[in-house]
């Protein structure tokens, strides 16, 4: 093994600390958060908070966990955004790998189609009619259908299914494989990789998603908890709608939006080391390649 | 021979399509029109005889949709008291479209854009209305006052004619049923550390001229302090919106949140610019005389709300802005916990050289649209009347407010006690039950407005006593009406937010000091170069216009 010059190891001294300082600057807003959303009312007002709780307090965590509505709309976006991302990776994938065939007649046309979509829209209210006389509205389809094909996720993953080797395909169809089988038995399982990003990106993108849900539920029995905790902020700072009792009301105030951000991105923090794997693989697998 | 033939096929075909369209657009005019004179078809459910003071109760059961604005303080519940209530007395199940508050006009415009609206459309602040009124969606409700005795007969009494005017637009019409109010309510003031002051001598001032002097011999006392820091400065594009609001009705300009390029000048009968009338040169000159002997705090233009707060608390200033909720559940009940023996109290608006008025206008609040889909329904006439009894009886608004009497709360001589048990923004905070959330009462959709008694039945000390001073002053004359029609309008909106920007903008710089008073004539130049006097113009011909079609 070489032994690495100075110059390398006086770079890479360097390449640490500012890679550290990176991460420090990155979770420093994060941590702040945290420790703003368990810290007493006077304190955060006072700005006092930065890495430790202060004032130690759960209230607004009490008030929020305590409303039945807030375990309704978890519920819900947890839903949403399983269904969702299913039928979004569903027609994404199929679409896409119609999309990575050469060989496939009318394919400009049909990336065309796709592309288009990115530049230009019909509007909110031609949309809006469109999903309520399509009879959506007040459903999970609603949230689903309009959003199942993101256009930037459609032409990554054609990307990466053209990158993989014809041979491959043309082997499995010696075999005796259908072409709906070289798909889910050969394509898919070789692009985990991008199935996880995929899955990754649209589950974020749901899971934190407010407007259509907003737009066409019709009841808070079936709003997403992004609804809920926007809802909650517009009122515990809207000023004197008293509700809760002062005490506790000045207290959310202060600490509600920490709370809410926590909440919030609580399920994807522990979501992401998971997916995260896939990611290191797929970019391995690119570089052993050449 | 041939070719006429088919060119005159090609003309009828050309022919049967225009006529077709015309008949198409025809009916959408003539449907409102011909029906509006007509509404006998309409009679389904309702009252043959209904008057002012009547119990509605519609005479088939009927269903109305209504938009329904959530309010997260008390989540809507199908349960409430509040609905059973209402079909129990008027027979009229209310379905609600439940949109949550923070997104309230984004939802609403969608829905009347899409021809999906429901039928009655609450919670409309004017002038947000004005922008429905082109597409037709939204019915022109004046034209159907005549089903609402409750509503007229308030209007009536207490003489609301000219504040139902300033809604009207250039086709002479009202698009919202507004909530009215039967005297003026006012809503923040000055409210001052009064420990501090007893400290020294000093007593609550009455006047502007006596705010400055309490504020001098609190500076004489202080000398390092800013005796007076300020808030309200942020989503706003007036800073300090309050204080410039009340300070400007102590010198009858509107300013603050009240401002508005154009006011009447009752004298000369015609609208001038409110930024470079003389009696706003007053206030801006009080004002900068304030900051220039560092008696008003400059970053207070400037500050976030609560960094304002936050110097009352740390007693870096003892003076500050305030409406009788802030009062008592912000600044008193912190200052209790953090200084020792600290009192505050909140004067009522100080006088200034207009004497003792309040500004006009505020005797109308927002309201109920109705969408024009209403109008085909054979439920149109009761649907009026149930509008007009839940939102303008006096019946239906203590209903409203106050729940069913000796289930919610018992009334003795104009007094309303909750039963116990029931609390009400947390008057009672071991009760198991709440007003508003419990039962669907007291409920920022279907209660505001009304009867003095009534809207004074909840005041808490505060309140009551800086109301009872506030109601004993004049209102300032209504703006005469002035609308505009939807060409001048467009020409206007390009001119009026330039103006208004430099108005503000330079308001801040005299009273910051940043400008020399002697460039007065000069900011009034730059203002002309902005189209000024091509807006007064405009508005002083809409007005005309509207005096001679409208008497």
């Amino acid at each position: 093994m070489v032994r690495p010059s100075r110059s390398y190891r006086v770079f890479q001294g360097v390449n640490g600390v500012v890679l550290t300082l990176v991460v420090l600057v990155t979770l420093y807003p994060f941590v702040n958060i945290v420790a703003r959303s368990f810290s007493g009312e006077r304190q955060v007002r006072a700005g006092e908070v930065t890495l430790w709780p202060k004032g130690f307090s759960l209230t607004t965590y009490d008030i929020v966990f305590h409303d039945s509505m807030f375990w309704r709309n978890y519920g819900n976006t947890v839903f949403y955004t399983v269904v969702s991302t299913a039928v979004a990776m569903f027609l994404t994938a199929c679409y896409a790998y119609v999309l990575s065939k050469k060989h496939l007649k009318g394919r400009t046309a049909l990336v065309g189609v796709a592309v288009f979509t990115m530049f230009f829209t019909g509007g909110l209210i031609p949309n809006y009619v469109l999903v309520t006389s399509l009879g959506l509205k007040n459903t999970v389809w609603a949230i689903a259908l309009p959003n199942a094909i993101s256009v930037f996720n459609l032409l990554v993953m054609k990307a990466f299914f053209e990158s993989l080797p014809t041979e491959l395909e043309e082997a499995a169809q010696i075999d005796g494989l259908s072409t709906y089988g070289i798909l889910l038995r050969i394509v898919l399982p070789l692009s985990k990789a991008v199935v996880a990003t995929m899955v990754l990106f649209y589950s974020v993108s749901f899971w934190n998603s407010w407007f259509s849900a907003f737009l066409y539920m019709d009841s808070s029995d079936l709003m997403p908890v992004t609804v809920y905790l926007r809802n909650l902020i517009a009122g515990a700072t809207g000023g004197g709608n008293a509700g809760a009792t002062t005490e506790q009301l000045s207290q959310v105030g202060a600490t509600i939006q920490s709370v809410a951000i926590v909440l919030t991105a609580l399920p994807i923090l522990c979501v992401y080391p998971f997916v995260q794997r896939y990611f290191v693989s797929g970019v391995m697998l690119g570089a052993v390649k050449g | 021979m041939k070719n006429a033939g088919e060119l005159s096929r090609r003309q009828i075909l050309a022919a049967a399509g225009f006529i077709g369209l015309a008949t198409l657009t025809g009916c959408g005019s003539g449907d409102g029109g011909g029906d509006s004179k007509d509404l006998s078809k309409k009679q389904n459910g309702a009252m043959k005889h209904y008057r002012a003071g009547q119990q509605f109760k519609a005479t088939k059961a009927l269903s109305f949709s209504m938009l329904h604005n959530d309010n997260p303080v008390y989540p809507l519940k199908s349960g409430w008291l509040f609905w059973k209530e209402v079909t129990k007395r008027t027979g009229v199940t209310i379905k609600p479209v439940d949109v949550p508050l923070a997104d309230y006009e984004k939802k609403r415009s969608v829905l009347i854009g899409a021809g999906d609206a429901p039928f009655l459309i609450p919670k409309t602040y004017h002038p947000s209305e004005v922008a429905f009124v082109s597409s037709g969606a939204i019915l022109p409700v004046s034209d159907y006052v005549h089903l609402m005795p409750n509503f007229q007969d308030k209007v009536r009494r207490w003489k609301l004619e000219p504040e139902l005017d300033s809604i009207r637009q250039s086709d002479g019409k009202y698009y919202l049923l507004p909530g009215l109010h039967e005297k003026p309510k006012s809503g923040y003031s000055l409210s001052l550390r009064t420990d501090v002051l007893d400290k020294h001598g000093l007593s609550l001032p009455t006047t502007w001229d006596e705010v400055h002097d309490v504020l001098t011999a609190l500076k004489q006392e202080y000398p390092g302090k800013y005796p007076w820091t300020d808030r309200w400065s942020t989503n706003t594009p007036f800073p300090c919106g309050a204080l410039f609001q009340y300070l400007g009705q102590a010198y009858g300009v509107k300013a603050g949140w009240a401002y508005d390029n154009l006011s009447f000048d009752t004298r000369a009968k015609k609208f001038v610019f409110t930024a470079t009338q003389d009696a706003y040169r007053q206030m801006i000159e009080y004002l900068r005389g304030l900051v220039a002997e560092k008696l008003l705090d400059p970053e207070s233009f400037t500050q976030q709300d609560d960094q304002a707060v936050q110097k009352l608390l740390a007693e870096k200033s003892y003076v500050i802005s305030a409406n009788p909720q802030e009062l008592v559940q912000n600044y008193r009940y912190n200052l209790n916990k953090q200084v020792k023996g600290a009192t505050i109290e909140m004067v009522p608006v100080p006088l200034g050289p207009a004497g003792p008025v309040l500004l006009s206008g505020i005797r109308l609040e927002n309201g109920v649209m109705v969408s024009s889909k209403a109008l085909k329904s054979s439920d149109f006439v009761a649907m009026m009347q149930f509008v007009d009894w839940l939102w303008y009886s006096d019946d239906g608004q203590k209903f409203c407010k106050w729940g069913v009497e000796g289930v919610t709360y018992t009334e003795s001589g104009g007094k309303y006690t909750l039963k116990p048990g029931i609390s009400l923004m947390g008057s009672d905070p071991d009760a198991p039950k709440d007003l508003q959330k419990d039962y669907g009462f007291f409920n920022g959709v279907f209660t505001y407005g009304g009867s003095w008694e009534l809207v004074s039945s909840n005041f808490g000390p505060d309140e009551k006593k800086f109301q009872d001073a506030m109601s004993q002053r004049k209102e300032l004359p209504v703006d005469p009406a002035h609308p505009l029609q939807s060409s001048e309008q467009e020409q206007a909106t390009l001119w009026d937010t330039p103006l208004k920007d430099a108005a503000i903008q330079n308001t801040l710089q005299f009273v910051l000091g940043k400008r020399p008073m002697s460039e007065w004539d000069q900011h009034i130049a730059e203002l002309k170069a902005k189209n000024m006097q091509q807006l007064v113009d405009l508005h002083n011909k809409a007005y005309e216009r509207f005096q001679k079609e409208n008497g």
